[in-house]
């Protein structure tokens, strides 16, 4: 009976190709990372930092692998936390504002001050940074920062136009302006061009009124509302000329694909990113987390923060700076990392031109996002 | 001919059609293989690094073969679920029938997220969050749905007089459930199966919340499109896309020459 | 005599009458009730009881306070919101369904059964593939630099804005769509009785006469669902206008997630999404009503 061999044969040739097939897909490179007797390290993050180039190093140096998982705003990190056990993660990479929320809400053990360099601290300020100390203890090390300001399409917009937030509102950008999804950097830059200053996230009634009024005016302009990945193809493709609430972080890592932008911190002040790491509550993992932010803080760790794929930020320890401009002078003189240079980072805070990022203080978070869904309405 | 020149317009249309749905995946194709990381034209040139890229992670192996068991778990299941209720529904009367339905057709009312928080909060509570049993028992619950939808519609195509037939013949209900009502219904479940495999193998808002440290590879496309823009996208969507293709031809073919097998 | 439709026999062996415990019933019944109460009406309840929670520090904590309910449905915001969503969503089904129907009549009609068959399965790809990635390369497409406004300028039109736009929206939530449309409509007409379409042309019926008034009331049913369908995935999508459209204008999907950014307002989200799926329940059951209930006069 042919018919009985020939439906065989395709029975096999069917088996065949499932088997080899499957077993490609399911056998394909483990190869690349040795997993033997490794310690599993699980990393709570925004993307970039449980990458090879930021943590191989150290991962080779210390037999440890790191489990990254990614989140893109600090409320859904918060949320996952809160429903996770306790002891998920043992290391977590938090936005400075958020600290103050992981810490209140009880997800992050205590650090050790006297395991971490604040002597060589380029500022001040980062010694004893606001929402990172429960009085005199430590819950959260910082370890690096950026610079928010205006950002632009530097064929559309001159150096000069964009040294305040009023070029935002140039005719010529109607529809053409972005802005990065979320209301607090948006609002604060809203709030320095009202003159707030130091201020500028304690809003009286009456300021609050005015900057709600002033962003109200940029409604014409605007011409849509972006996330991390909508930001860049907006920027990159022209659909956007300028964009509110964002800095060098994305315009940086665009610069160097060699797209026509930039960003200035304009006349009325900037706004500073913070990103901090805690050790996650209950982790039994504390002190080799505790060494591997020693690490991040070390020369050798700073360089590779401000050289970060994902996105550039700022070497906060002095011996941090020199190792990056011996290492790659084209990126320090890039992002003028270079004592004495115009629009160092630091000279730009004693100046008083840049303010941290901090959450409003007499209205909630609940009334500017309120608002932000009514400009998004409007 | 007046039939002809409608014939040819027809067929162009549905040529449009198909050109509107396949041209992202068309374009996302080509820009797997060009070597500027944010895609405009004119185009750069032609590069692979973000196949060797992807190839040489094995974090994306992982979550491609999480993603397989996922969403052929999920089919199974749903399709399982989606059959049983759509039977129950087409044959039988009963007190709480309203109820009983709604309960399989409202997931996909809910929202994602909320849906994807509230899972994630309930799982963690009888301890079953952070797995890959977690991604597939919320996918099941979101799936099957769709499954019972299909299998509703085919069985609504049957001469209910078949199974009454059936049985007067002397065959019990289990038999003619075997001999009659499973042949009738074979191509909805194949299409309930490839369905609801699809539903899962792209879903990300649940998936993300309920895997813990598990990757499926929506989540792993959502972090670079979240945190890292570049065509690593595209060449995992590239990649995903020419795997299907070939199932769905080598389906084709399994169909064709069962079909031959069947006439001979 | 052919009992198309009737209502659903009652269940049981009807040869032998007895009255026992009818295992056969309830192993169909019996799975669905089990899982689901488990996975699905936990989570659900949890929802519900979620949206009455306070949050204090950041931390939800058990209550049972109206304040997101009124907070929420006080706000302009959010009937802006509501009524869009509906709108676009409206929109997006119907555009669907009518750019679909051409192409599935003549998948159903005037192709052969391979044929049908290769284009359906050629339509289930796209589910298979990244719908992020797919949405990500029309930014390409439809950018003011993009390929379409190029092709266009060839011609002398453009370039037209199209992305951060509600047709951007709409693109993208046909991106999602109408592969769906086009193959469930495809299926419900390939599957009519064809013995009644010839009869109608036979007694001198016109095609698009045919069409209106044999063809789609026969098809009814399937194309409700396949309209439900496209309604349903339209209304809860968030990908498509917020990437294509740039939230211009947010629509319930994009409302949740804002709301999660004000300090964990998980609970005022919950609010939103209750909202969402009681629409989306009242339509589902709506149309599902009207999709299966009998022509008034058929004979049953």
């Amino acid at each position: 009976m042919t018919d009985t061999h020939k439906t065989k044969a395709k029975h096999m040739l069917r088996r065949d190709v499932l088997r080899i097939g499957g077993g490609v897909v399911l056998s394909a490179p483990f190869v690349s990372r040795a997993w033997a007797q490794t310690t599993e390290i699980n990393m709570l993050a925004w993307y970039g930092h449980g990458e090879p180039d930021i943590v191989g190093a150290f991962e080779e140096a210390n037999n440890v692998k790191f489990v990254p998982k990614y989140y893109a705003g600090g409320d859904n990190m918060l949320a996952l936390i809160a429903q996770s056990p306790p002891g998920t993660y043992d290391v977590i990479l938090s936005d400075a504002e958020f600290v103050q929320q992981l810490n209140l809400a009880g997800y992050i053990e205590e650090l050790d001050a006297n395991d971490y360099p604040f002597d060589d601290m380029l500022h001040e300020d980062f010694t004893k940074f606001p929402g990172h100390w429960d009085g005199d203890t430590l819950f959260s090390m910082m370890v690096r920062c950026g610079h928010l300001g205006v950002s632009y399409n530097t064929t559309a917009m001159s150096a000069e136009e964009a040294s305040s937030y009023n070029g935002f509102w140039k005719p010529e950008l109607e529809g053409k302006v972005g802005h990065f999804d979320w209301h607090l950097p948006n609002l604060g830059m809203m709030s320095l061009l009202n003159g707030n200053g130091a201020g500028l996230w304690d809003l009286s009634d009456d300021q609050w009124a005015a900057v709600q009024e002033k962003t109200m005016s940029l409604r014409p302009q605007a011409g849509g509302f972006f996330d991390y990945g909508g930001t860049f193809n907006g920027l990159k493709n022209g659909e956007m000329l300028a964009m509110c609430g964002i800095g060098d972080w994305i315009t940086g890592a665009l610069e160097r694909d060699g797209a026509p932008v930039a960003s200035v911190i304009p006349a009325e002040g900037g706004i500073q990113w913070t990103e901090s790491y805690c050790i996650g509550k209950g982790t039994d993992k504390a002190d080799i987390v505790k060494s591997f932010i020693q690490y991040m803080l070390s020369p050798e760790g700073q360089v590779k923060s401000a050289q970060m794929l994902a996105y550039p930020g700022f070497a906060i320890t002095k011996a941090g700076r020199a190792l990056l401009q011996e290492v790659d002078p084209a990126e320090a003189n890039r992002s003028h990392q270079i004592d004495g240079m115009e629009n160092e980072p630091i000279a730009l805070i004693n100046e008083g031109r840049i303010h941290y990022r901090d959450i409003p203080q007499q209205q909630t978070l609940e009334d500017w996002n309120d608002f932000w869904s009514e400009y998004k309405n409007a | 001919m007046k039939g002809r020149g409608l014939n040819i317009a027809l067929a162009a249309y549905v040529a449009l059609i198909f050109a509107f749905v396949f041209a992202p995946i068309v374009f996302s194709l080509i820009f797997s293989f060009n070597s500027q990381r944010f895609p405009t034209i004119p185009l750069g040139e032609f590069s692979t690094e973000w196949y060797v890229k992807i190839f040489n992670d094995p974090d994306v192996w992982q979550a491609v073969r999480n993603s397989l068991i996922v969403s052929s778990s999920t089919a199974v299941l749903a399709t399982t679920l989606g059959f049983c209720t759509a039977y129950t529904d087409f044959r039988y009367n009963f007190r709480f029938k309203g109820p009983y339905l709604a309960l399989i057709l409202l997931p996909p009312t809910i929202p994602l997220i909320i849906m994807a928080l509230a899972m994630l909060a309930w799982l963690s509570r009888i301890g079953m969050s952070g797995q890959l049993w977690s991604i597939i028992l919320a996918h099941s619950v979101l799936t099957a749905p769709f499954a019972m939808a299909i299998i509703r519609l085919r069985l609504h195509q049957m001469d209910p007089d078949l199974e009454a037939a059936a049985w007067n013949l002397g065959g019990t209900e289990w038999q003619t459930m075997r001999h009659v009502i499973l042949p009738f219904c074979a191509p909805a479940i194949v299409s309930a199966l490839c369905l609801t495999a699809a539903v899962s193998f792209d879903e990300f808002a649940v998936a993300w919340f309920v895997s813990g440290l598990n990757k499926t590879v929506p989540i792993v496309i959502l972090e670079i499109v979240q945190g890292n823009i570049d065509p690593t996208v595209n060449a995992i969507g590239t990649f995903v896309f020419l795997t299907s293709m070939t199932l769905v031809i080598l389906a084709q073919v399994i169909f064709i020459s069962r079909q031959i097998k069947s006439h001979s | 005599m052919a009992l198309r439709g009737h209502a659903p026999i009652q269940g049981g062996n009807g040869l032998s009458g007895r009255r026992r415990i009818d295992i056969y019933a309830l192993t169909w019944r019996l799975p669905i009730i089990l899982w689901q109460l488990l996975f699905f009406v936990g989570p659900v309840i949890f929802m519900i009881v979620i949206s009455f929670y306070v949050v204090k520090n950041y931390r939800m904590t058990e209550a049972f306070e109206f304040v997101n309910w009124q907070r929420m449905l006080t706000r302009g915001f959010f009937w802006d919101s509501y009524w869009y969503t509906l709108f676009i969503a409206s929109i997006s089904a119907t555009v669907a369904m009518c750019l679909a129907f051409p192409a599935a009549w003549t998948l159903a009609f005037r192709a052969s059964e391979a044929q049908r068959r290769w284009a359906v399965f050629l339509l289930i790809i796209p589910f298979f593939t990244s719908y992020l990635v797919r949405t990500f390369s029309w930014y390409v497409i439809l950018a003011e630099s993009g390929v379409l406004n190029a092709v266009l300028g060839y011609i002398g039109l453009g370039p037209f804005r199209m992305l951060n736009s509600h047709f951007g929206t709409i693109v993208g939530y046909l991106t999602l769509t109408l592969p769906l449309a086009v193959i469930l409509q495809t299926v419900t007409m390939a599957n009519i009785d064809k013995t009644l379409v010839e009869a109608a042309r036979n007694l001198g019926c016109k095609p698009l006469a045919t069409i209106w008034r044999v063809v789609l009331p026969l098809s009814k049913t399937g194309f409700i669902v396949a309209a439900l369908f496209c309604f349903i995935l339209a209304f809860g999508d968030f990908v498509a206008p917020f990437y294509l459209g740039g939230s211009q204008e947010p629509t319930l999907p994009i409302l949740i997630l804002d709301t999660t950014k004000s300090g964990q307002q998980w609970p005022r989200a919950a609010v939103v999404a209750i909202m969402m799926m009681l629409t989306l329940f009242t339509v589902a059951f709506a149309a599902i009503a009207l999709a299966y209930r009998k022509p008034k006069g058929a004979k049953t």
